[in-house]
């Protein structure tokens, strides 16, 4: 859940819960001032009773030891005056309680004052009751405008909360979007700062920008230090090489010397090329090459085809192109080249004598994929799983795999988000899917 | 032709010293920025062997010190171990005549400097004789008494590069380098030439006897005049 909304449904929640329990602390308290108010009146009307006990009306009922009922019209309130069983020291002891009674067909609640009291050698309890309808209907009505104004509240807590807690993480999210989403590469990272009054804000986007100066400035050193070993490497190798060369010149060289130092030329050869590779690699990670050509992909796959095509004939390959689209990516195009090349050249070197390879294409959703498949030696999974490690090679006749082609194609394909997939069968023959999505 | 050198690696500027006078070029040699800008001022050259990574200073800043100079046509070939493209693409931007990653071989380096001057001098005879056959640089052809002999690409730069080198044995690698790149394609197969001089030689014993045209057995091939 959004921070956004959390902390608008926290707001409305804790909102919700002070207007109930103000809402509950009103009713109840008017429950009790208005009986309070009531069992007052009660009490003032039972002294005027008592007080009116001997007068003529009352005493001749009391006399015949009937029960004396008096009420008004509306049947607001009413006196009733029950002989009971003599007691000759009842306590003249007042209780209250909220009963309902039927008086003449109608049920009313009343608040009832209850009292025993003794008189000329008799027991009478007096109940004198007011109806509280009115109370309730009071109760109801806070209960009502409780509920409207607790389902107001909540709306306009919400709208205004979303609304507020939207412009106060506006700066949030664009610190993340601009400062973390949208930067995939450090040297090209925006320092501006964003602007936010909300000083947690302000160190988030303070944090973000020092880490990526650090990340940025490992980032130099380690092109540095690239760039650095590959002259400190590939010098000596060059010194060598031009070296052994010279030796050659000297025509009193015995065949047997002059093999060893062609093989020497040879390894020191493999050395460059592994060294250049690697090199390639890093300079492709670390994103030293320039994205602005238009590459067709169809272009390309004939002219790799072209370049490759004595080797196919020589291991008798059937080269088919099915090609339907012309389709261009914004990239590099010798590096491009590089990855189709090393993909096709796979598929010739391991494919079986007189087997074919077949390249295809489809778009779909405007995604284009290109299809390079063959029917060579194939992969087990785990092969798959490692086809993509340096130094990772397979069983080959071939002398010169250093088990790199795949790690350089990985590394061009990161570079250009383009997604690669390896389809393979054991004895079967691979197929390598590049999928051109995300361009950008 | 008189070579300078400019190169801060001693043992590499002497291999490549040896190589060349070996070859009948006069070898000057400067280790450092301020040494190789005497030597320019004061002579001409016909090829200046620039390193771009000098204790002293940057290679570019002698290009473009030598552009800055009149009636100067020393020919430079850039020889770094950079190896960025950046290097490559501005070194032949501001005036150098090729570019060459190191490590190169020397034969490469013969190659390219024969290329160049062929280029700048406009030889009269842009050919070369090779017992009867005559390799035309320019055009890029092969004739044999008028006729063109039909060669694809990569059979006459393999055909090229061995007659420029003749009487050395090129090793199949060295081939391989020079007709395919060095850059990028490091699964360049040795048997990739062998497939090529296999139809370059068909094609040239239709016209001539090739005995000249010598295997050498696991290393790779001569042109032996």
């Amino acid at each position: 859940m959004k921070l956004q909304v959390k902390l608008a449904l926290y707001n409305t929640l804790t909102k919700v819960a002070i207007i109930l329990f103000t809402g509950l602390l009103i009713l109840l308290s008017i429950e009790k001032i208005s009986y309070n108010h009531i069992e007052v009146r009660l009490e003032e009307k039972k002294e005027a009773t008592l007080r009116s006990l001997s007068s003529r009306e009352i005493n001749s009922f009391l006399a015949a030891q009937k029960v004396y009922t008096d009420y008004n019209i509306l049947k607001e309130e009413f006196i009733t005056i029950t002989p009971v069983k003599y007691e000759a020291n009842t306590p003249s002891k007042v209780t209250f309680s909220t009963e309902t009674r039927k008086v003449e067909r109608n049920m009313e609640t009343y608040r009832i004052l209850s009292n025993r009291f003794n008189f000329n050698e008799h027991t009478y309890l007096l109940e004198i009751g007011e109806t509280i309808e009115s109370v309730e209907e009071l109760k109801s009505i806070i209960k009502k405008f409780t509920l409207l104004v607790l389902f107001i509240a909540l709306v306009l807590t919400l709208i205004s909360d979303l609304v507020f807690t939207k412009f106060l993480l506006a700066p949030f999210y664009k610190i993340i979007d601009r400062k973390l989403i949208k930067v995939n590469d450090p040297m090209n990272f925006d320092y501006e700062k964003i602007q936010t009054t909300t000083q947690d804000f302000e160190l988030l986007d303070d944090s973000i920008s020092s880490l990526m100066k650090k990340i940025s400035n490992l980032f130099i050193l380690e092109k540095q230090f690239i760039a650095n070993v590959s002259h400190e490497l590939l010098t000596p190798i060059s010194i060598i090489s031009s070296r052994l060369e010279n030796i050659l010149l000297h025509e009193e060289l015995s065949e047997g010397s002059e093999n060893k130092m062609h093989a020497s030329l040879k390894t020191l050869n493999r050395l460059k090329s592994i060294i250049n590779s690697l090199l390639l690699i890093s300079k492709v990670e670390n994103n030293q090459f320039d994205k602005g050509d238009m590459v067709m992909i169809a272009g390309v796959i004939k002219e790799i085809h072209e370049e490759l095509e004595d080797r196919i004939d020589e291991k008798h390959l059937t080269f088919t192109n099915h090609l339907k689209y012309i389709y261009s990516i914004q990239g590099n195009r010798p590096l491009m080249h590089t990855l189709l090349f090393n993909i096709i050249n796979n598929s010739i070197k391991y494919n079986t004598t007189k087997g074919s390879i077949t390249i295809s294409d489809d778009l779909n959703d405007d995604i284009y994929a290109i299809t390079i498949a063959d029917t060579g030696i194939g992969m087990e999974q785990k092969q798959i799983d490692n086809a993509f490690n340096r130094f990772e090679k397979f069983d080959t006749d071939e002398k010169e795999s250093y088990g790199l082609g795949l790690a350089i194609v990985k590394s061009i394909t990161a570079f250009h988000n383009i997604n690669i997939k390896i389809n393979s069968v054991k004895n079967k023959g691979t197929a390598v899917k590049l999928i051109f999505d995300n361009q950008v | 032709m008189n070579v300078l050198i400019v190169e801060d690696e001693k043992g590499l500027a002497l291999e490549v010293d040896e190589f060349l006078s070996h070859e009948g070029f006069t070898v000057e040699h400067a280790r450092t920025k301020k040494s190789a800008e005497e030597k320019i001022f004061v002579n001409n050259y016909d090829f200046i062997l620039l390193d771009l990574g000098l204790p002293d200073g940057d290679g570019f800043d002698l290009l473009k010190m030598l552009k800055g100079l009149e009636k100067r046509d020393d020919a430079v070939i850039i020889l770094t171990a950079r190896g960025a493209v950046d290097d490559r693409v501005m070194g032949l931007e501001q005036g150098a005549d090729d570019y060459l990653a190191k490590p190169f071989s020397l034969s490469e380096l013969l190659a390219r400097m024969h290329a160049i001057t062929r280029r700048k001098h406009r030889l009269e005879s842009n050919d070369i004789n090779i017992k009867g056959l005559r390799v035309n640089i320019q055009n890029r052809t092969v004739m044999y008494n008028d006729e063109r002999i039909n060669l694809t690409k990569k059979e006459f730069e393999i055909f090229n590069y061995l007659v420029l080198n003749k009487n050395r044995v090129i090793s199949r690698t060295n081939l391989t380098e020079h007709v395919w790149g060095d850059v990028l394609e490091i699964n360049s197969d040795s048997n990739f030439v062998d497939v090529h001089v296999k139809n370059l030689r068909k094609k040239l014993s239709q016209y001539i006897p090739i005995d000249w045209f010598e295997t050498v057995r696991s290393i790779g091939y001569r042109i032996n005049i």
